[in-house]
Formats: C-alpha cells, structure tokens, sequence
C-alpha cells in the first residue's frame, strides 16, 4: 500500500492504494469517476483514454502510482460547469456518439489531438491519428465530421482572437 | 494484479540499489509492453522500479554525427523533435508510427529494445543505423545486441540508459502492418553511410530482428530500387501465423524495401 | 394494420434531425453502464471455463480455491441441480405469425439442449462455464477460479458445421440421434424443377459466411443483488430487452416474476449480443441469495470474445436456373446454420430462410434449411440476423451468373428486379414483401455513387499501380421482432413521461420516440421524457431486436395518445362543464369554443390530481396501451462500393462507400444516418477482417482479442454516402421499416463483388470471407504464375 498524490481535475487527492492499482481502477473506483471505462484487456480499445500531465494516455495501462504527482484530466473534467468542450459540443452536433461506451475516451483523445497536433487537421489525419481509440457503433464517421468541426472552430476563434 | 511493490528511485545508483534487493525485480518504462503481460497474468514481478523518473534518461540531444536519446524518452517526443526529423526523419517517422498517439504518449525506446518483441519497429531502427546501445555498466552495439526472440545481451538488471544513433547520410522506413494488432508483419529500414548501406527487417524474422546480407550487399553495390530485383529472403527464416505465411512475409519484406528506397530522407513509413 | 390514421399535418419534430437527449449524460462521464454500478457489502464472482471443447464433467474440487484469500464459496453446476435451478427457457424457435416455421428433422420439433447455469453432465464449447467462484475482490475470485480443480473425460469434438451434420459426427446430445436439430423445406420443389429442368442456363456456388461476434465495447456484466427483507431480487444488466430477461430469469429461479427487477439502463452496445440471458446474470442472483450480500460480475474483453453470443456461420449451397434471355427462372438454396452447443436463438436461420430471393422475382425455389449442434459457443442473433449470410449468396449468385453468361450485372437485375406494381409481393418461399422501389434505389445510388466515372476512376488508379475494383449489391431484409409492445404514457404538471419497453443500446429510443410522442400530442419535443429499461416501472415490452423498435413503438404510442386524448378530453369537458364531444383538441390544446375556454395539457394534468373529481376520471392523466402486430416490413436498398487492390501486397482501401436505403418513415434521420454507418461497419469488419477462428486441430478458439480479430477502424473505414428513402410501408401507421440493419445486410456482398470486379483477370478462384490481404495477395500470385506458365 502506498500513498499516491494527484490533481484529478484541478482538484489535489490523496489515497493509499494497492501499488498494483491501475489508474483506470483508482479513477472508477477510488474516485467514484465512473467516466473512463474499460472496453479491453490488451491496451486497444482507448475507452480508458485520459490526459496526464497534458498528454493522452490509455488509464488502463498505467499504474495511479506512476501518475504520482501529476495532473489527470478525465471526460467529467473537460467541460466548464455547465457547458460543454467545444469538442463535447462538437460530438453533440455531430451525432458522433451512439451508446456512448467509447465515447470519454474518444472526446478526450479527440481534445488532445485538436490541442496539440501542429498541422491543421484533415479526414486523414483526424482517421491516422485516432485509430487507437474503436468504436463499434458509429462507424466513426460522424466522429471524423465531429473533430473536424471543432478544429476548425478552434483555428477560427483562434484567428478572430489574434486579429 | 498480483501483489506487488512499486518504488521510483531518483537516480540510476537507486534504480540499482532496488534491483540487487530482490532478483525478481523488473524495470518499467511506460509499462505498454510489461503491465499487458502482467494483466495477462504472463509475468507477475514482485517488484516494479520505475525508471521513468530519472533525469538522465529523457533527453534528446545532438552530439558530433550521432543523436543520443535517453532510454525513457517518449515515442511521441522522438517522433515531434526537430533535432530527430532534421536529421534522421526516418528515426522519426519509425517513433510516430509505434502503435497509436496514446501509446506514444507512454512508450519508450529503453523499453521497447529491453523487450526485443519480434514486431516492435524500434530494433529495425537500432540494429538498420548500427546503433549503441548504452546501459549502467557498458556500450554495446546493435549487431551484439539482438539475441533472438524476446532475447537481448542485457545480463539481469542491467539498465539501458540511452541509445546513441549514429547520424546517417539517408534512410528511410517502411512497414506493413496486422490488420488486427497492427504490429508490423514486416518492417525494413534502410540506412546508408558512405559506401556501407545497412538494412535491418523487423516483424519476420523466427529469431527476431535481423540484416538480411543480401539486400544489404545489392543496395551497398548500387544504391536504387531497382537493385532489389531478383532478391529474395528465405522463407524458412521467416515467422509464420494466420495472418501471414512465410512466402507472403518474405515477399512484403522485398516490397518494403523497395518502398523504403522511394522513402529515402523522408518520415514516411508507408503503415 | 390498426385503425390509427396518421394525420401528417401534426408532424414537426418527426422527420427532423433532432440532437439526442441521451448525448448530455453520455459526453460528461455520467452515462450509466452496468460496472458504474456498486452495492455495498458487494462480492466478486468469476468463472472456471472449460478448455475443453467437448469433455464429461468428472469432478470438481474447490478446495484449493476455497482456502485462498478472500474467496467464499465455490459453486458447480451439482449446487444448481440441489436447489433446483430451472433452465434457461431461450425459447429459440421463432414463433410469430410471419416467422418462417422451422421443424426438427421430418417435420418434428425442434431438440433444444436444455442451458443449464452451470452444467453437471459435460462442457459442451471450450470456455463453458462448468463452475463459479466468489470472493471479496474480483482479483482474488479471479485467482481462486484458477485453482478450481476440474477433472474431465475428453470427449471428442467437432466444430465445423459441414462435418457435424454426418451420422458419425461426435454427438452433443445423446438424447439425439445425431447433431442436426432443424430439417425443413419450403417452396416448390416440384416446380422449381420443372423450371431447372427447361433452363437455359444454371449457376451455382457454395459459400460459407462465417463466424464473428458482436464486440459491444461494453463488456457484459452483472450486479445481483437478493433482499432478505422483501424477499426480491435485482439485476443490474446490460440487456437486449429488460422484461424478456425478467421473465426468463424468473423462471430459471423459480420465483414469481415480480419478484425480480432487472435494470438495463445504458447500455455499450448490443447489435444482438445481449438478446438472450447470460449464466452468469442467473448464477449472481443466485449466489447473493446464498451469500447474503449482492454479487457482481464484470466479463474481460478475453472472456467476451471466448463466449460472447457469437453470430452467423452460416453454409449456403445456392443455384440459379436462367433462361437465355437471363430471366430468373427459378432458385435452388440449402442452408446449414452452425447454431454451436446450445440452440439459443433461431433466428437467423429463420429469418434468411424468408428472404433466400433477394431483390428478385424468381418464382419457384426451394429451399432446405438446417441447423446443427457443434462443440463452439452457440450462436445466436447479430445485427441483420441472417440477412446478410442470405443477401451474399444471392448478389455473389446473381455476379456469377453475369460473369459466367456474358451479361451485364446491373441489366441482369433490374431484368429481374421486384418490381414496385408487384407490391406487396409475395416471393417463392412465402415472404410478403410490404414495399419498395427497388430500381429507383438502383438508379439513386448509382447516380449517387457517380458510376458513369468508374471507368474513368479506374484508369486513375491503375496510374498509380492499384487495381480498382467496384462492387454493387441489392439487399432486400426483413423487421418481425416480438409482435407486442406496450406504452405508458403520464402526463404531469411539469412535463410528459413515457414509459416503453424497448431496450436501446445507443439507437437514440430517449430522443426518437420523444419525436414521436410529442407530435402525437401536439407538444414541444423538450416536454417529452422517456422512460425505459428498469423493470420496476417498464412492465411489458419486447425489448430491441430485428429493427422492432420504431415500428412497434410508434403505433403503440399513436394508440396510447389516442385513448389519451379521449380521456383528457373528458377531463376537459368536465373542467369546461361541457359535454366531451364540445370539446376540440388541436395542436396541444384542449378548447370549449363555445365558452372560449382552454386547457394544456400541463394544465389538466394539474387538475387530474386535483381531489375534486368524479371517480371516473381519477387516477392522473394517464394511459397504458398494449399493441400486438405480427406483419413484418421489409426494408430495402443498393449500394456500390469502390474498393483499391494494392497488387504488390494485397492491401485493399476502400475509397468509396456508397448506400441507399429505404426505411419507410424516417423518424430522425440523424439517427438512421448514425445507424447506417454503423452497420455498414460491422458488415465491412465481417467481410475484411473479423473472424471468429478455430484451430482445426485442436478446436481452440484462437480469436481471442484485438491483437488477433480485426476490427473496422477509424483509418481502415472510409466515409460514406448515404441516403434514406422513404417508401411508406401499409402495415402501420407511421409507415415505418426500420433503419437499424440495412447498413450491414449488403455490406458482405457488396465488399466481395468489388473484390471480384478487381481480381476479374484472375477468374477462377475460391475465396471466403474475411478477404484478406494474404487471401488477395495470394490469388494474384497464383495469377501471374499461370500467365508466366503459359506465356
């Protein structure tokens, strides 16, 4: 048992665990964050997908303990109060979620690569660079509409707020 | 999972110091190769020494014709440094192409070469650009470092601490992918250096990565595409599955060649 | 049909691409998966599977486990005997009016392999479950369950369909004399020979659709929970259809069915996975009664992939009799279904049984339809359920044919199309089909698909050393699903409730029939809630399958409103001091005109429970209807689909996705568009990469994850086109088929007639599903080799 120490969406907490607590387990089920699911046992399906320390990662394949003193971000911490990420949003116009299994894992894998990829994205890339996470309802191709509509609302609200 | 400790020392000496504690230790990196076989119930350490942790090992630096990138270096940062796409594209073209973004975002070269997994693309990269493979205690290079199947030279906590690549004039990388893990079924990287062209296949091989002579002494002999016709690789050498047979190896391995020589320079892996 | 006649004139929210009411929870991490469910005092249960595929259960010890940390009991399938658990009464054999009637062999019934919880006598698949272990944590239970000790007789054992059939197969059930449960035949068989004997041409083709599974990215799980005080049980399930499984599992635990609930509420994914109980959802109600404490399950991606329902696997032996003019003349069909070791669910054979003529009018056939018994996970419904097995053999029959006889494949059939004046038409095995345009769905998608440029594209591609090969496929499928339904609808103070008893598992039920309802009562979409999936307050309905829902619910709720408007305008007329029939109902309002007076609806619900009211109009503004409707429809579509063959690797991309699809009234074509793509998916997964994989030598299931069975992809799926057509069917009031299914129907065909198209120089050659890039690679070797040889 040790104790590990994070920021889970902005906020610091505190728990002794099992040393072998895989952070997707101390999210569910020490937090009571029942956002980031499980789909998989071989690290594949990207349901468990959330941000640590900026970076998208599969929850299920890190132990909470080599997330000591980092700073977590899962789907319940994206939006701001009441209203949605832009992604969210996004995903929400686009019909981009069926049963909604997969779908905190793909919003946060969807937020980090809008944050981060240098290039302005396009299908193809928005197809390369999500295919860690499945989904077996949509047929993804309202979530590629989905990620493009809020990349490019982003380089917009982007340009207007450098002009 | 199976009872377990997880310690993570600040420094190499510590690293060390834990591991000498109890033989049944294992190192972990991002974990994307160990915590699945631990989950799996494939290996149960009793102890987990993260390495992750460690200044020294994260780093990317350039140094006199060579790249020196710490063992707990990402993927995703190999793949995004500028140094590393400047200079060897193909490195950063492999590193970009590992698996998915999330798993970039974790995975390590330290690990993935102490693994030696027959399907990683990194040994393509290490034993193709003839790299070092630096640990606590010595250097060793690429053509001693790759034993076998899951095999490497490394003796029992031995830590790599960072891998050297020697920067070459081209080279480039191209593979073919499983239609369901998508690990490469076969994988070639290309590298050449004055008159000497170096060729490493990944993802075939029955006793892992490995310098097939003969593409190697074809391109050394004319550097072109074209070269590469009429050359084969035994089928016997090869791994066999569903998914491919021996011959269907043997013959991608010739097509990513030839991809790879129309690669040259760039960070396209053709997955 | 009912009485019921739409009045289009009330539509606003119906037809529109609504945004769905069920995004909001989904998008923040507040969706409502069976795992997000704990009880406290919870227990942990896992289970000791077979590896054998065929092996007589000797002994089993839980003495070893049972000393381990942590671990509280051991059960076998002996513990379920002594308290007398009941089977699983799947009630396989499809039964309603329209169902194709499947027999036992001579026109017998049907041997259903009783499914046991735990079996005593045999594993009968490897992963059986043949004992169950429970433990404070899933960890320790799940350490405990290796230790089980399991002492076998193997038996020997046999997986593949065709070879099960034979009289000296290794037989499942010894109350059977072989393994073959269903042997019947339909049609015409003297006509339909008279018609081969006078042919001018006959083509035939054996093919085998085989096995996947559903893969719902939700694992299936169980939270059971037995309360000593009330002496009821609760499930918490991910399910196809919470009532069903109340039923079925109150059986199996003898008692009275009000004395379980079960709650479904969001659910990961179905596609037909969960239609039918699971052991473990029986074996956790039983155990937390034993125990004292609610038991929970929670299956691995490993074990879903290991017994999961699985679907398909079905052998078809079809031939085509033409005359020299390429008229179909008549058709000959046998099918084999691999249903695995217990018959769960016949419905795919059923189902493709009905529709073995496709698209065209050939008027005789007959077919032989078969099920039998093998040592694999049994089978059961997946998305389009025997639909697209029967859809590829006719579209690959009807390709052949062309190929073969020098005629054009899209001429060939709309020469033998179903025309729309045959409606509703009637085919050779004794299908109605309600509606359809099917060569306006021709012309629309080739438009739509731009054919008139493939040859164009085709040189562009062969530029850049790819062979373009373009596939096309008509599909006609079938909606029954269970024939009743039933709607509550409350409408309070504050807003309007319905309560129905289908079970979406993301087909957007909360948002479409929210549509459905409002316009009916002349309300804004946002007033509308709809209630679904926990038992304690759904009490009758028939759960999501076979494209059932809309259809079923749309007429039960227009029903459902009307009784309701009957009785609110009582209410009115009695709150005006009128008489009912003064009373006028328009656009959401209740007026008396002659007094100038009005109510909403809120406004009455109000007044309901209001205490000064005459006995008769007391109880709340509310009604409960229940409907029963056993005509199915028949939707309907083309698509085209272009797909490049990477000759130096075999690799294939698709470029090109192209559907049109007739659902009848489109409630929400956001949602049917969502549905469609994601059929498309699971058809293109079937057709490319999945497959459901026994080692032959050993009868070990080796697909046993995402490192070995592919999946569609975002970077291995194209985007597509997609259109809806709106052919009304007669047979209810909205018009409705259905729009779940039509996606996957002709993708198998589809992705092989392009395949075909691209390898056409290599003719002739054999290849199944999955296509492989080492099946494709391997035929054009195969190919140039010839060339060389006889060049």
């Amino acid at each position: 048992m040790t104790i590990v120490s994070m920021k889970v969406n902005g906020a610091p907490v505190s728990r002794d665990v099992e040393d072998g607590t895989l952070l997707a387990f101390f999210l569910r089920e020490h937090l009571g964050l029942t956002g980031t699911h499980i789909g998989c046992d071989t690290t594949q399906c990207g349901c468990c997908v959330v941000h640590v320390d900026g970076r998208s990662v599969k929850s299920c394949t890190m132990l909470a303990l080599q997330a000591q003193g980092c700073s977590i971000t899962t789907i319940e911490g994206i939006g701001e109060g009441d209203r949605l990420h832009p992604v969210q949003q996004a995903f929400h116009e686009s019909h981009a979620l069926q049963c909604g299994y997969c779908t905190p894992g793909m919003v946060m894998a969807a937020v980090n690569l809008i944050d981060t990829h240098k290039e302005p994205l396009t299908e193809e890339i928005v197809r390369q660079e999500m295919e860690g996470n499945l989904c077996r309802c949509t047929g993804y191709h309202n979530i590629v509409k989905a990620i493009l509509s809020a990349a490019e609302k982003r380089a917009e609200s982007r340009d207007s707020a450098r002009v | 999972m199976h009872h377990l400790r997880f310690r993570q020392p600040g420094d190499i000496a510590e690293a060390l110091k834990l591991w000498a504690e109890d033989n049944e230790a294992a190192y972990v990196s991002g974990g994307h190769t160990l915590l699945p076989t631990m989950k799996q119930g494939l290996a149960q350490p009793p102890v987990l020494i993260d390495l992750t942790r460690i200044p020294d090992l994260r780093h990317i630096t350039a140094e006199h014709g060579r790249i020196s990138i710490g063992a707990a270096t990402l993927h995703a940062d190999v793949a995004a440094s500028d140094t590393v796409q400047r200079q060897i594209p193909a490195l950063a073209g492999l590193a970009g192409s590992i698996g998915d973004r999330h798993v970039r975002n974790r995975g390590t070269v330290g690990g993935s070469l102490a693994n030696d997994d027959p399907a990683a693309d990194y040994p393509a990269a290490v034993l193709g650009l003839g790299a070092t493979v630096v640990t606590d205690r010595r250097e060793i290079a690429a053509d001693d470092f790759f034993k076998g199947l899951y095999e490497t030279a490394l003796e029992p906590g031995e830590i790599v601490t960072r891998v050297v690549f020697p920067v070459p004039e081209i080279a480039a990388y191209a593979k073919f992918r499983h239609p369901a893990s998508r690990y490469s079924i076969a994988g070639v990287f290309i590298a050449r250096t004055g008159k000497h062209v170096r060729v490493a296949v990944t993802g075939a091989g029955a006793r892992g990565v490995f310098r097939p002579k003969n593409i190697e002494s074809a391109l050394s002999a004319d550097f072109r595409a074209d070269a590469l016709a009429g050359i084969t690789v035994d089928p016997a050498t090869l791994l066999e599955d569903l998914s491919a047979t021996a011959e269907y190896r043997a013959h991608l391995i010739m097509v990513m060649a030839r991809r790879a020589m129309t690669n040259l320079g760039t960070t396209q892996t053709y997955k | 049909m009912s009485d019921f006649k739409l009045n289009e004139r009330i539509l606003k929210a119906v037809g529109k691409p609504l945004r769905r009411k069920e995004d909001l929870r989904l998008l923040t991490g507040k969706g409502r998966f069976t795992d997000d469910f704990n009880l406290p005092g919870q227990v942990w249960a896992a289970m000791v599977r077979s590896p054998h595929p065929h092996a007589r259960i000797v002994a089993i010890s839980g003495e070893a486990a049972l000393s381990m940390p942590g671990v509280l009991a051991v059960y076998t399938g002996a513990d379920c005997k002594a308290d007398g658990l009941s089977d699983i009464p799947h009630n396989p054999v499809p039964s309603t009016q329209f169902d194709v009637k499947l027999t036992g062999p001579g026109g017998g019934k049907v041997f259903i392999g009783r499914h046991e919880l735990l079996p005593a006598d045999k594993a009968r698949h490897v992963g059986e479950a043949v004992a169950m272990v429970v433990a404070e944590t899933r960890d320790q239970a799940k350490a405990a369950a290796e230790c089980v000790e399991v002492t076998y007789d193997v038996l020997p054992w046999v997986a593949d369909a065709s070879a099960a059939v034979g009289a000296a197969a290794p037989r499942l059930w010894d109350e059977m004399p072989d393994n073959v449960l269903v042997d019947a035949s339909f049609g015409d068989a003297e006509e339909t020979d008279k018609a081969f004997k006078r042919a001018a041409h006959v083509v035939t083709l054996k093919t085998h659709v085989g096995r996947v599974t559903g893969v719902p990215l939700e694992p299936r799980a169980a939270l059971g929970h037995y309360d000593a005080e009330t002496g009821r049980y609760a499930l918490y399930a991910g399910s196809g259809g919470a009532v069903r499984q109340k039923r079925e599992l109150a059986t199996v635990l003898n008692v009275a069915p009000d004395k379980l609930r079960v709650m479904s509420f969001d659910v990961g994914g179905n596609f037909g996975t969960r239609n039918r109980v699971y052991v473990e959802f029986g074996l956790v109600l039983w155990a937390s009664k034993k125990l004292g404490r609610p038991v929970k399950f929670r299956a691995e991606r490993s074990e879903a992939f290991l017994t999961d329902y699985q679907g398909r696997d079905l052998v078809s032996e079809v031939s085509l009799a033409l005359d020299k003019d390429g008229k179909f003349l008549a058709m000959r069909a046998s099918n084999l279904s691999n249903v695995g070791s217990r018959c769960v669910s016949l419905s795919p054979l059923s189902k493709g049984s009905g529709l073995i003529t496709g698209s065209y009018h050939i008027p005789y056939a007959t077919l032989r339809a078969r099920a039998v018994y093998t040592n694999t996970m049994p089978t059961q419904a997946y998305r389009s359920s025997g639909r697209p097995e029967v859809t590829y053999a006719i579209e690959r029959l009807v390709d052949k044919a062309a190929r073969e006889l020098g005629f054009d494949r899209l001429d060939l059939r709309r020469r033998n199309l179903v025309g729309p004046q045959q409606m509703p038409y009637v085919n050779a095995v004794g299908s109605t089909y309600d509606s359809g345009e099917y060569e306006a769905n021709m012309d629309r998608v080739l438009a739509l698909a731009e054919w008139a440029g493939v040859e164009k594209r085709r040189a562009e591609a062969r530029a850049r050393g790819k062979i373009l090969g373009v596939g096309f496929a008509n599909y006609v499928e079938s909606s029954i699903g269970t024939p009743k339904e039933r709607a509550d609808i409350i409408v309070r103070p504050n807003g309007v409730e319905l309560v129905i008893g289908t079970q979406p598992a993301g087909q957007g039920h909360e948002t479409s029939f929210a549509q459905v309802t409002a316009d009916l009562l002349g309300l804004p979409f946002e007033a509308v809630a709809v209630t679904l999936g926990d038992t304690d307050i759904v009490s009758a309905g028939g759960g999501s399958h076979s494209g059932r829902s809309m259809r079923h619910a749309s007429t039960v709720i227009a029903l459902a409103s009307e009784d309701l408007i009957v009785k609110a305008r009582t209410l009115a007329a009695h709150c005006f001091g009128v008489a009912p029939d003064a009373v006028v109902f328009d656009d959401g309002l209740f007026r008396a005109p002659d007094r100038n007076d009005s109510l909403t609806w809120f406004e009455l619900a109000a007044r309901a429970e209001g205490p000064d009211l005459p006995e008769a109009l007391r109880g709340g503004l509310r009604v409960r209807r229940d409907n029963e409707m056993h005509t199915p429809v028949f939707p309907n579509g083309a698509c085209v689909c272009e797909i490049e063959v990477d000759p130096e690797t075999g690799g294939l991309d698709i470029v090109r996705y192209t559907t049109v699809d007739d659902v009848g009234r489109c409630i929400n074509p956001l949602i049917v568009h969502g549905q469609t793509h994601g059929g498309i998916a699971q058809g293109v997964g079937q057709a490319l990469w999945e497959q459901c994989h026994i080692d032959p030598s050993s009868g070990q299931p080796t697909s046993g994850s995402f490192m070995d069975y592919g999946m569609p992809r975002f970077d291995n799926m194209p985007s597509f086109k997609t259109q809806i057509v709106e052919v009304l069917s007669p047979t209810n009031p909205f018009g409705v088929k259905a729009g779940g299914e039509g996606g996957t129907t002709p993708a198998p065909a589809v992705i092989m007639s392009a395949i075909e198209d691209a390898l056409s120089d290599c003719q002739p050659f054999e290849l199944e599903l999955p296509v492989t890039t080492l099946k494709v690679w391997s035929i054009l070797q195969r190919a140039s080799a010839e060339k060389r040889k006889s060049a």
